[in-house]
């Protein structure tokens, strides 16, 4: 696989000539990624037909557009009203959604703009020069390593719900335990599913998601006015364009963290299966463990917001890695691409790149050129989309009720469906009023099953002995890894604790 | 808001704390994973290690918690109140209204399908977190949400959206 520049500038221009589908995609794309229960995968199944009868190429680029603004789409409700459009934006409400309470809305939807189409672009044009060797790191990755990986996921509660780990760590472990109900996938024998058939096949996450963040916050916004605070609604009433404008260059000048948050999401999204969630929330740990004000994160932290943004945009070009590379979808969206593509008798994989070089590279010309117009497009309507926030609670509380519930109706169809939401409310609702965070449940859910399913597998190989875990090189360097990951947070509080408690007799003394 | 009442909470005057809602899930949890391991006590162990692996150390991080709390209790710094789970307690009918009309609005929901009942749940929620005020304008709203959610998802999307008579109707008209 050779890296031809005069071909990349042909497709880029070839590209911008089709910006009468790119543009309808991403309007759709924001949409679809700002409504739980929509997601780009769905949408594309809904509309096979038509990306059927395209050409393979337009139909690409389409597929591509809508992927990569779903991905931005949802961040949109997650900043504004604490509820993300998919389980890939739960990291962004744990700052982006403070902000909104502070009246800091169209500022913080900027700077999620301007973080995810830099994220994006960025990790767009590494994938495309660097696809030969970033597609090894699917080779490497084994069920061992898997585990490590999803154990370092879960180590990130503990960091999120930072206020009192222990109570963090219940909640994800409460999670983790919630998300292995239903059958495994080797014996096919059902567990803790109360009897219910409709949870033989895991719980679903988008009732999991639409509950514990939809719901839950209907329940408890229901107390005041609006959901912002009286000094939020004051700046709310006041903000202008200048406000776009200040999160614009606020996001600029975190460059570097928009570099490297990306870059977490770019290698995440290559492992097949991992997804935008664990990526959004790994960065947000890094974020936060790497920072000199970690105790501000939660409260309205503008890297807080950055770090997910950028991953999670980060992991839509790194998805395309393996489907393109080796043949292996990185996500459901792009299993689907996958057979769009098959359709039209485009077999994905190495000879892609040999029989047709303009469908391989132009995917990712085509996310590029998406995200350099989306942020054209989707920056202006910031303050717009940002009034919302000023609805009484009165009129929000209901629409969000019924509108998220029904949303978790459409993946499966099941009225159960929208009952196992309600409940997620519930444990939703208890666990904001008694101070667990429900994102460390969400996370326990999402992990859950892939943590079981890489078990499994590895004790299967191994024919039961559980010291396969450490069977591995690479996986005993990723334990060592994780260990420090948990341990140097813990070392750097207490050293700002101590220097802190350092500088008081000092101040004093002045 | 959560957070709000949280803080207003902790400016509340000194004196000991009710603890006793902060149970309320590590409890739920350690009686789940309990029935959860009765469920798997006839797979292969090779199914058995996660779940008892996860289980195990979600049952010593609950006890570690009600140790904690119970050695608040001891002090005096703490209590098995219940309190901020209900807090502010005149919210209390209006929350438990608008559960059972939430759960009256997914039981209805597989009979009248979305429009309809999503046009009746809007309406009597509007109308009971309003106390019955600017009846007119929650009128048009419900009326204008349950049509428009109707054309958006069920006509322009084709999305898989609960059906019922009305749709079957307008089915026939579009």
């Amino acid at each position: 696989m050779e890296i031809d520049w005069g071909l990349f500038g042909e497709l880029f221009v070839r590209t911008f000539s089709f910006w009468w589908v790119i543009l309808p995609a991403i309007l759709l794309g924001l949409i679809v990624g700002a409504i739980p229960g929509f997601s780009a995968a769905n949408t594309i199944i809904i509309l096979l037909p038509m990306t059927l009868a395209m050409e393979p190429e337009i139909g690409l680029i389409f597929m591509v557009a809508l992927y990569a603004s779903s991905r931005m789409g949802a961040g949109i409700p997650a900043i504004l009203v604490n509820i993300p459009g998919t389980a890939g934006a739960a990291a962004t409400p744990l700052d982006g959604y403070p902000m909104t309470k502070q009246g800091r809305a169209q500022q913080a939807l900027a700077i999620s703009f301007v973080a995810s189409v830099f994220g994006g672009l960025l990790t767009t044009l590494i994938a495309l020069v660097a696809m030969p060797w970033l597609s090894q790191v699917a080779y490497h990755l084994h069920s061992v390593e898997m585990i490590v990986i999803m154990l370092f996921g879960i180590s990130l509660i503990a960091t999120i719900a930072a206020k009192d780990t222990l109570k963090g760590l219940i909640a994800g472990f409460f999670g983790l335990m919630i998300g292995y109900i239903g059958a495994d996938v080797v014996y096919e024998t059902p567990r803790g599913t109360f009897g219910f058939l409709e949870l033989y096949d895991k719980v679903p996450l988008i009732p999991a998601l639409v509950g514990l963040f939809a719901v839950s916050e209907a329940f408890a916004v229901i107390e005041g006015e609006s959901i912002l605070t009286k000094r939020g609604m004051a700046a709310m009433q006041k903000a202008g364009w200048k406000e776009t404008w200040e999160g614009v260059t606020l996001a600029i000048s975190r460059w570097w963290h928009i570099i490297w948050t990306s870059i977490i999401g770019l290698i995440i999204g290559i492992v097949p299966g991992a997804g935008a969630a664990i990526a959004s929330f790994v960065a947000y740990q890094q974020s936060k463990t790497f920072s000199k004000t970690p105790e501000l994160y939660g409260t309205g932290h503008l890297d807080g917001l950055v770090a997910p943004e950028s991953a999670n945009n980060g992991v839509t070009s790194g998805t395309l890695i393996p489907l393109l590379v080796i043949g292996v979808p990185g996500g459901a969206t792009a299993a689907i691409m996958a057979v769009v593509l098959q359709y039209h008798g485009v077999t994905v994989g190495p000879d892609l790149f040999e029989n047709q070089p303009e469908l391989a590279f132009g995917a990712f010309t085509a996310m590029a050129v998406t995200y350099a117009i989306m942020i054209l497009t989707v920056l202006p309507l910031a303050r717009y989309m940002s009034r919302i926030t000023v609805v009484s609670t009165v009129y929000m509380a209901p629409i969000i009720i019924s509108f998220t519930l029904v949303g978790s109706f459409v993946p499966r169809a099941y009225v159960f469906d929208m009952y196992l939401a309600l409940a997620f409310g519930v444990i939703g609702y208890v666990a904001r009023k008694t101070g667990y965070h429900v994102a460390a449940i969400l996370i326990g859910v999402i992990l859950g099953p892939l943590l079981e399913n890489y078990f499994l597998r590895a004790l299967r190989i191994s024919e039961g002995d559980i010291l396969v875990i450490f069977s591995s090189g690479l996986g005993n360097i990723l334990w060592v890894l994780l260990i420090v990951s948990l341990f140097v947070p813990m070392y750097l509080d207490k050293r700002r604790t101590r220097q802190r408690e350092q500088a008081v007799p000092t101040t004093t003394d002045c | 808001m959560a957070d709000d009442e949280l803080n207003t909470e902790d400016r509340k005057p000194a004196g000991p704390k009710p603890l006793g809602g902060e149970l309320i899930l590590p409890i739920s949890g350690l009686l789940f994973t309990i029935y959860y391991f009765t469920t798997i006590i006839d797979v292969p162990w090779t199914a058995q290690v996660s779940a008892f692996f996860v289980g195990s150390i979600l049952i010593a991080l609950i006890i570690a918690l009600i140790i904690r709390t119970s050695l608040r209790v001891k002090r005096g710094e703490a209590t098995l109140g219940v309190a901020p789970l209900f807090a502010p307690k005149e919210y209390i009918p209006k929350r438990l209204a608008l559960l059972g009309l939430t759960l009256a609005y997914i039981f209805f929901i597989e009979w009248g399908g979305f429009t309809i009942t999503t046009f009746f749940f809007l309406l009597f929620a509007m109308l009971l977190l309003s106390n019955g005020k600017k009846k007119g304008l929650i009128f048009g709203l419900s009326l204008a949400l349950s049509i428009g959610g109707y054309l958006l998802f069920i006509l322009a999307f084709n999305t898989r959206f609960p059906l019922g008579p009305v749709e079957t109707l307008l089915k026939d008209v579009f």
